[in-house]
């Protein structure tokens, strides 16, 4: 790892990065395969949250269990309702909801843990304190918890998932950050009269959401998985709404008869991990090396 | 993800606290803190849930309609008025003696109904999480031994695959396409190890996707350390350097991820069992929290939070046993 000491334009992290990242993941063999993946669902939630072919939640109960057809390319559910429709429509929640809980418990942790680890002091002790009560239970069975407080529902799931996560975020941004305190770009900054606050907004912080943003790529997979987990259970996305794994619940006695009920959602739910994992992979192999090493 | 306290502790802060005996009693005091926080946290979970709980227990008991008077009444039977603290230690002394109230639902003692249930749980959970370990060492192993040929080619494809299956949708499709298009086993289960074996094969074989990474990881790396070259150029030969010594040395981080998997297998119990058909301890809490059955909730969530507790634990003994290094004292 080599550093320049410009002092006229301090290196910086993320400028560096983002400019070179996705090209880095473009030449990444696997990385790429998960780029294209992602951004074909991507594109397929974008069409599903403003078009659908025909509407996902009413249902036409003559044409209930209709195999994939020329009009019908997934097939049709139990009540008749069209699954190209369904899954459309389900994408948005199935992904943005992974989303944007990822995005939340980065932003809580990069913000509390950078804080705790940059002021140090009663603030550092007093934060730690509230991260390690958080942590000690598995964040499954936390979500389960606050969701027997909040009651069911999509926004409280996401919400118990929240509650579930963040902390552990928090703690890896403290110890990210308290080894930034001690990186040589960091001492050349100081050694070059650099004030406190443009020490840690310019020279720790980048460096440290960085590191955190891999590190919450590689999550978004299993945040995937939990979300539909939840939602198959009925303690997310309720009905009529569509979500992939709330599909996978409404057709579960029909799986033996109508197979694609099964195989249409369980493919999105496994293409969309498959994409995170095969991106957050090449993201921590691109990345890792300048950064995490 | 990883989840739960730190796990093995740094050579150096070993040393400082000195040998095996310091090192695990110090362990053993965390994760009677870490149960004591879980705690808090579960009884909280009362206070915190919205409408009263002497409403609730009365209308659990039967009393329909109660009065103002019949409320208060219970407010004070139930120690409502206390002072928070002094209520979270009434609480933690009957959990302590195997008492966690009465179900709102079924007004049976919960104890009582968590015991029905806990032995289909252990059974189900512990076969998965052995054959989960079997397969992953054994699969690691082989990839390692045939590094970049085609068994490994073959494992890395599976290891890929298993870990872009969420368990509960690998589930359904093996349950589906396997055990009920050859007719394999029962789906309707009750709880024997017989019936236990095909759900706890489907959950270890998704389980050991991600594990198999892990370890072959670890393996490939031990093999191209200074030791290993040392032992090879004595004339060691490959499978003498996977086996005695690569697999301890990469041992040690595969059982810490075994120990923080263990959290994650007893929060997705409700969802396999829901899957299963499984009469445990994850259909009852599921049960429950549809009908906002608090106390419970509250069993569930304790019982999961001190396995947890007790799975780091033992993982953290199992490591100091094997690694000496984690023991030396002084020098």
């Amino acid at each position: 790892m080599s550093f320049s000491f410009d002092l006229t334009r301090p290196p910086s992290i993320s400028q560096r990065m983002s400019r070179h990242l996705l090209g880095q993941l473009w030449r990444h063999k696997s990385g790429r395969v998960g780029l294209i993946l992602g951004l074909f669902l991507f594109v397929f939630a974008m069409i599903g949250f403003v078009w659908t072919p025909h509407d996902p939640n009413v249902p036409h109960y003559i044409s209930a269990l209709k195999a994939p057809s020329f009009a019908h390319p997934f097939g049709t559910d139990a009540t008749g309702r069209d699954m190209l429709s369904r899954s459309l429509d389900g994408a948005h929640r199935s992904l943005g909801a992974a989303l944007l809980v990822l995005s939340a418990v980065f932003l809580i942790g990069l913000l509390i843990g950078t804080a705790a680890g940059v002021i140090g002091g009663v603030v550092d002790m007093l934060l730690m304190r509230v991260v390690d009560i958080a942590m000690t239970l598995p964040g499954l069975v936390l979500a389960f918890a606050v969701l027997g407080i909040l009651g069911p529902g999509f926004v409280n799931l996401l919400i118990a998932l929240i509650i579930a996560d963040w902390a552990w975020y928090a703690r890896l941004a403290r110890s990210l950050a308290l080894g930034a305190r001690s990186k040589p770009h960091v001492t050349a900054a100081k050694l070059a009269g650099i004030s406190q606050w443009r020490i840690v907004l310019g020279h720790i912080f980048p460096g440290v959401a960085l590191q955190l943003g891999v590190v919450a790529s590689l999550a978004l997979g299993g945040m995937i998985g939990a979300i539909s987990g939840f939602s198959f259970l009925g303690l997310g996305v309720q009905p009529p709404h569509a979500e992939w794994g709330a599909l996978l619940a409404d057709s579960r006695l029909y799986f033996a008869l109508a197979p694609w009920l099964l195989i249409v959602p369980a493919g999105f739910i496994f293409l969309s991990v498959l994409s995170a994992n095969l991106v957050g992979n090449a993201l921590r192999d691109v990345a890792g090396q300048e950064t995490i090493a | 993800m990883g989840y739960g306290p730190q796990q093995v502790r740094s050579r150096a802060d070993i040393r400082a606290r000195g040998g095996l005996l310091t090192a695990a009693f110090s362990r053993l005091f965390q994760a009677v803190l870490t149960a004591l926080a879980a705690s808090v946290i579960v009884w909280s979970l009362l206070p915190l849930a919205p409408g009263d709980v002497a409403t609730r227990v009365l209308l659990a008991r039967g009393v329909n309609d109660p009065t103002a008077a019949e409320i208060a009444a219970a407010h004070d039977a139930l120690g409502l008025n206390n002072p928070l603290p002094v209520q979270f230690f009434q609480w933690l002394g009957h959990v302590l003696q195997g008492d966690f109230g009465q179900s709102f639902t079924s007004q049976a003692s919960v104890t009582q109904e968590i015991l029905e249930r806990l032995p289909a749980t252990l059974m189900l959970l512990g076969l998965a999480l052995v054959f989960s370990v079997v397969f992953s060492v054994i699969l690691a192993l082989l990839a390692a031994a045939y590094q970049d040929r085609w068994p490994d080619q073959l494992i890395r494809a599976y290891t890929q695959i298993g870990a872009a299956f969420p368990t509960f949708v690998f589930a359904l499709l093996a349950l589906t396409f396997v055990v009920v298009g050859f007719q394999m086993g029962q789906v309707l289960s009750d709880v024997t190890w017989r019936a236990a074996l095909i759900p706890a094969f489907i959950i270890g074989l998704d389980r050991a996707a991600s594990w198999t990474q892990l370890l072959r990881a670890g393996l490939l790396q031990a093999m191209n350390s200074g030791y290993a070259e040392v032992a090879r150029t004595r004339g060691a030969s490959e499978r003498r350097i996977l086996l005695r010594y690569a697999l301890p040395n990469a041992i040690l981080p595969f059982l810490t991820a075994i120990g923080v998997s263990v959290g994650a297998l007893i929060g997705g119990a409700p969802l396999i069992e829901a899957i299963f058909t499984w009469p445990g301890l994850g259909a009852y809490l599921l049960e429950a929290l549809s009908a906002r059955n608090y106390p419970v909730i509250q069993a569930y969530v304790l019982i999961a939070a001190l396995s947890y507790v007790t799975a780091a634990f033992l993982v953290d003994l199992a490591a100091l046993l094997l690694d000496p290094r984690l023991r030396e004292v002084g020098k």
